[in-house]
């Protein structure tokens, strides 16, 4: 009992200890990572997926995306938004994804924004026109980054689509797949990316979802030095504009009334140096200016 | 009863190893150890997806690590802590909403670079082409850092 014992112990320090790769019994360790990983894909029922999964996907929606609506060639805007972006990403509960956050915008009048899993955003021309400030601009990527936070698009994919994943890479440990796994794993691929593009553009996330991200939206906004109150002036003025077509932000399940009713009362309390916001305010009209 | 009493004290002694002796993954492209725990400080090393790190303390939202000669900060969002424990890793930056269970475990596998491949092959029309180029379009830490001091926002 004892032997048994002291052997364990000795599997558990030599496997586990930082310096046992340094003796060359990393391998036990790789051994048991292996086994573990096989063991706990095929116990899931509903696959997990991990951040790098989300990064692929993510970038089929978005390659998606751009065959519905053509890429601004505005390099100055891009920049501002891709700035404000990061600026508000900093101060979201998940600042690094695998592939880092990148924007975009679309050259479409429609209001609009969409978060690709992983982290790419598109706001449109017709968005960033909306907004009065470089505040309401940056209330709505930090909705957006907040979707991607919470993984809003992951979720619109079928549990099915993921028992089937499971199927062919829970009994395979290895990085490259035969043919016939490929081919199996780019058809529940496809209908991945038709479930998230269908969510982001068409039927728009759900009442929760919508209430959480601009919940959370304030957070960012208010931890990033922005006015949250900036979120309710913007979704006032696009209540003011009556429900436009297309989907993404102004096709979601709740009224923009009901948006604005679920945040009052939620703002988080900030102070704002009135010469800070003047400052943004001049280079979002300066940007603006540049790009009509 | 002597002998098990031994092998207790043994499991006694060896258990600050197994709790303190703490790795990570990093599970993003790439990212960097920073001299101190904040988003624009001196990058002291960079790392890349997969490198392994040695957890020394945690720091708030950071972690101090060491990787190779170097000692430092990452953010927690850019590692998976992998713990000595049969009961399987823990991730620290993923609270809410999180459905992954092990980016390690996961690694490589299924929607991975030789499925996109597969899909683009297939779907040739698709602007895969304009993705790159908003991913090649970077802004520089630089940039973001003096965008936020020009703008009086809160350094992160």
């Amino acid at each position: 009992m004892t032997k048994r014992i002291t052997v364990f112990v000795l599997l558990m320090f030599f496997a586990f200890h930082p310096a046992s790769h340094a003796i060359d019994l990393g391998g036990i360790a790789k051994h048991l990572d292996t086994l573990k990983s096989v063991v706990g894909a095929t116990a899931k029922a509903t696959r997990p997926i991990s951040d790098e999964e989300e990064y692929y996907l993510g970038r089929a929606v978005a390659a998606r995306i751009l065959g519905n609506y053509p890429l601004s060639n505005d390099k100055d805007l891009m920049k501002y938004v891709n700035l404000i972006g990061k600026a508000v990403s900093l101060s979201s509960d998940k600042p690094f994804t695998y592939g880092g956050y990148h924007f975009a915008v679309l050259e479409t009048d429609e209001i609009n924004a969409f978060a690709c899993p992983g982290g790419i955003i598109f706001v449109t021309e017709g968005m960033v026109d909306t907004a009065t400030n470089e505040e309401e601009l940056a209330a709505v990527l930090a909705h957006e980054i907040a979707h991607i936070n919470k993984r809003d698009g992951i979720a619109a994919i079928k549990s099915s689509r993921w028992t089937e994943a499971l199927a062919v890479i829970g009994t395979e440990a290895v990085r490259q797949y035969s043919s016939s796994d490929v081919a199996r794993l780019v058809t529940i691929f496809e209908g991945s990316i038709d479930d998230v593009f269908k969510t982001l553009v068409v039927n728009g996330y759900s009442r929760s979802q919508e209430f959480a991200a601009d919940e959370s939206a304030l957070q960012y906004l208010a931890r990033s030095g922005y006015n949250p109150e900036s979120l309710d002036a913007f979704l006032k003025r696009l209540a003011g504009r009556g429900r436009p077509s297309g989907g993404g932000i102004t096709a979601t399940h709740p009224e923009t009334a009901d948006r604005i009713d679920n945040i009052t009362g939620k703002l988080p309390s900030v102070s704002i140096d009135p010469q800070s916001i003047q400052a943004r305010t001049a280079r979002f009209m300066e940007v603006r200016e540049q790009t009509r | 009863m002597k002998s098990r009493t031994a092998a207790i004290i043994l499991i006694i002694l060896l258990a600050p190893v197994l709790v303190f002796a703490e790795q990570a993954t990093v599970i993003t492209k790439e990212n960097a150890v920073r001299e101190y725990c904040r988003f624009f400080a001196p990058v002291v090393a960079p790392v890349r997806y997969k490198d392994l790190l040695d957890i020394v303390s945690p720091q708030g939202d950071w972690f101090k690590v060491r990787y190779k000669a170097a000692e430092g900060c990452i953010h927690k969002t850019a590692i998976e802590k992998r713990t000595a424990s049969f009961s399987g890793t823990t991730l620290p930056g993923k609270g809410t909403g999180a459905v992954s269970e092990s980016e390690a475990a996961l690694a490589g596998k299924g929607f991975n670079p030789q499925v996109e491949v597969s899909y683009r092959k297939k779907y040739p029309a698709m602007r895969y082409s304009l993705v790159d180029d908003i991913e090649r379009d970077k802004v520089s830490e630089k940039e973001v850092a003096l965008f936020i001091a020009g703008g009086g926002l809160n350094q992160p």
